[in-house]
């Protein structure tokens, strides 16, 4: 008829209310015009990514150099007076080069307030010791390392590396960490020991990463001279107790280090991120 | 030909929504055009057994109830006995499924294409696809699609996304709108107040459904126009926000806040307005714009998802999803009000009445049913194929699944023999008895 040739001449529009003379199922040539992809595409450049990789090899540095110590004061080549001493020596030296970098002034309020929770744990984790020794005692050996295992790695994963993710947790990460240190305080010899080795445990896991978050802040050029720092530390003192370690370590490295980013670049042309008027509109301002 | 359709989903009277009344409608329609329809749903409650609603619409009140969100527990295979006990009780030739959150209408297509019954499925809302909650239903939906026959999107926007999710044949997806009952959503003149303009909104007060731009959309039009007044059903999380808003502003007299309003109640509220507003951030058809369009009520919208779709641009002012558009939108419908520029209310119900109707939307579903009767039977080697390219791993799954739902049903058949079901009594028959022979055309 001479109406529906008139009408299909004309464009189709993506309407419900007219009849437009054709099938309920007719695709047109517009389908899918307004599906747009990969929009907010970032582009990766290799070098870049592996310096930013250094995040999170730095909080893998802490964790290997917190074992190394517990086998080194285990092998009684590691005094804990000497740990106590040189850890609280390198924290002071840690706090002052803290409040330096902020600019905060050195007579405040807080230095008191911080002095006080100092005193306050100290004394406290002291007089709990005796029983952080005797807490594990029925638990095997083995059962021990594979908790402390499995709480360093919930520490490295729910740790805040700078990112917004759900997954971050910075309460649980450091309650593994602590609870690690527990367990493997529980088996060294005396009450000096465990204390000293969960007093490091707080001091590198609570202190050290608010200390590293602002020196990265301030200074990002510092990043890669403190990682080149922490790895020797780190391949030295588990050289001396496992040359097994050191390879495994060194593997790791080499893996997060360069095989993950090349990877995360190589699997970028796959990225399918689909958008279109379905979504739910986000609130312009 | 005339066929006998068996409606499913998680979502039916005594719900009150839009899935629940579509279905409603549309078995109607289709009994009005000599059809022969069922609905299927969980139990409700006490409500748990077959009963009938007007013109012998029978409905089957599974005893299952529902666990999380109105549905079912999804199992898989232990719906397999009941569903096709049904088919086969009231030889049924099209299973009709609705909803993609209904865990009960995608077994029961499942089930029935086992069994080599026709299915359809009716989508009737919008998906995401970058969160984890998505990728899983889309999965799901993807494994549901590939076995169905053909399948029926609200709006087009909704069949782009269906088709991209489920990764079918986009002319397999029919574009069949909502509809509304226009006899019901009439307009009034005198209740309006003549003094001031009245916005209504109607939603509920969640993120979703904009909440948040209506708050901060609010304060700028009352002081913007003296004379206008807003009147918000509805109720949620966000109500808050829109308390805050008025007692800061201080707009007690301005801001009416009605609380959840009853589905019977909604016409009276609308019929107060002379302008509608809808903040959502998505939505794939909004049966709510047509509803105040039938009332009489000039439509101020988002353009989100399928709405700019729905109704013509006379009726209906788009804005951007953010405050500054939407005072826009508003400002024009407010000073069109004024000038009298706007749609007369009759004139916007009758065309409302005339182009959303029940009707219509049971012709074309009913082209779509005759169609798919029409087809080849596909063989379970076809479906095993199609099952098996909706992903690496998952194909494997899902063919495992489809084998071992057919060797359930090869059990069932065992167990109880097809001739020893009973066949149920046709409604049709006694309505031709009552209403003194009528020749309507029997199914095979």
């Amino acid at each position: 008829m001479a109406m529906s040739c008139d009408r299909s001449r004309k464009k189709w529009q993506k309407v419900l209310y007219k009849d437009q003379g054709v099938s309920d199922n007719y695709v047109d040539e517009s389908f899918l015009e307004e599906m747009k992809k990969n929009l907010h595409i970032r582009t990766y450049e290799f070098w870049a990514v592996v310096r930013e990789s250094n995040v999170v090899m730095q909080q893998i540095y802490s964790v290997w150099i917190f074992v190394a110590v517990y086998f080194h004061m285990r092998n009684f080549v590691l005094t804990p007076q000497f740990l106590f001493e040189m850890s609280s020596a390198v924290t002071i030296v840690g706090y002052i080069v803290n409040f330096v970098i902020l600019h905060e002034n050195a007579l405040t309020k807080s230095r008191w307030k911080d002095g006080k929770t100092m005193g306050i744990f100290l004394i406290l984790g002291f007089s709990l010791s005796p029983i952080l020794m005797t807490l594990t005692k029925t638990i095997s050996t083995d059962t021990i390392y594979a908790m402390t295992f499995f709480m360093l790695l919930a520490n490295l994963l729910f740790h805040d590396y700078g990112t917004d993710a759900a997954i971050v947790s910075q309460a649980f990460s450091l309650n593994a960490a602590i609870f690690a240190s527990i367990c493997l305080a529980s088996r060294l010899p005396t009450t000096w020991h465990a204390f000293s080795l969960v007093t490091f445990a707080f001091e590198l896991f609570a202190l050290w990463p608010i200390l590293r978050r602002n020196l990265k802040i301030h200074f990002p050029r510092l990043q890669i001279i403190l990682s080149f720092l922490l790895g020797s530390v780190v391949t030295v003192s588990v050289a001396t107790v496992s040359s097994v370690a050191v390879v495994v370590f060194l593997l790791l490295h080499l893996f997060i280090t360069i095989l993950c980013p090349a990877w995360l670049i190589r699997l970028q042309p796959y990225k399918n991120n689909i958008h279109g008027p379905w979504d739910e509109a986000v609130i312009k301002q | 030909m005339k066929h006998s359709i068996c409606m499913v989903s998680d979502f039916f009277y005594p719900n009150i929504g839009g899935v629940e009344s579509h279905i409603y409608q549309l078995s109607q329609c289709l009994i009005e055009r000599g059809h022969k329809v069922i609905v299927v749903t969980h139990a409700y409650g006490n409500r748990s057994g077959i009963r009938y609603l007007s013109n012998g619409l029978k409905v089957y009140y599974l005893p299952i109830q529902p666990v999380y969100n109105q549905c079912i527990l999804p199992t898989v295979f232990t719906t397999l006995p009941v569903i096709r006990n049904i088919l086969l009780r009231e030889s049924i030739n099209i299973v009709h499924g609705h909803s993609a959150f209904s865990a009960l209408a995608l077994e029961s297509i499942f089930h029935a294409r086992t069994m080599n019954v026709k299915a359809v499925f009716t989508d009737h809302s919008l998906f995401g696809f970058a969160d984890l909650s998505s990728i899983l239903t889309n999965k799901i939906l993807k494994f549901s699609l590939a076995g169905v026959n053909h399948a029926i999107c609200v709006s087009h926007t909704c069949k782009e996304n269906t088709v991209l999710r489920g990764k079918i044949d986009p002319s397999d997806v029919s574009v069949i709108p909502n509809a509304v009952d226009a006899s019901i959503f009439t307009p009034t003149s005198t209740e309006r107040d003549p003094e001031k303009i009245t916005i209504v909104v109607m939603s509920r007060l969640v993120y979703r459904k904009g909440a948040d731009l209506l708050a901060s959309v609010i304060p700028e039009i009352c002081s913007r126009h003296s004379d206008v007044q807003f009147i918000i059903g509805g109720d949620g999380p966000k109500r808050l926000a829109i308390e805050e808003v008025r007692e800061h502003f201080q707009l007690h007299d301005r801001i009416r806040l009605l609380g959840t309003v009853g589905h019977s109640a909604v016409r009276q509220v609308l019929v107060r307005g002379d302008i509608f507003l809808n903040t959502s951030l998505t939505e794939a058809f909004c049966i709510a714009i047509v509803e105040a369009a039938s009332c009489g009520l000039q439509v101020v919208s988002t353009s989100v998802g399928g709405i700019p779709e729905v109704l013509p641009p006379d009726m209906i002012q788009l804005a951007e999803p953010s405050a500054t558009s939407l005072v826009e939108s508003l400002d024009k419908a407010i000073a069109k009000r004024r000038n009298c520029q706007l749609l007369s209310p009759d004139g916007a119900h009758d065309w409302v009445r005339k182009t959303y109707t029940w009707q219509n939307v049971a012709e074309r579903t009913e082209i779509v049913y005759d169609k798919i009767s029409a087809a080849t039977e596909v063989t379970l080697a076809d479906r095993l194929h199609r099952y098996n390219k909706c992903g690496l791993v998952a194909g494997k799954i899902f063919i495992f699944i489809a084998a071992l739902n057919y060797l359930l049903l090869i059990l069932c058949n065992w167990i109880s023999p097809v001739q020893n079901i009973d066949l149920a009594i046709d409604c049709r028959k006694l309505r031709r008895l009552k209403t003194g022979g009528v020749n309507l055309e029997q199914s095979s």
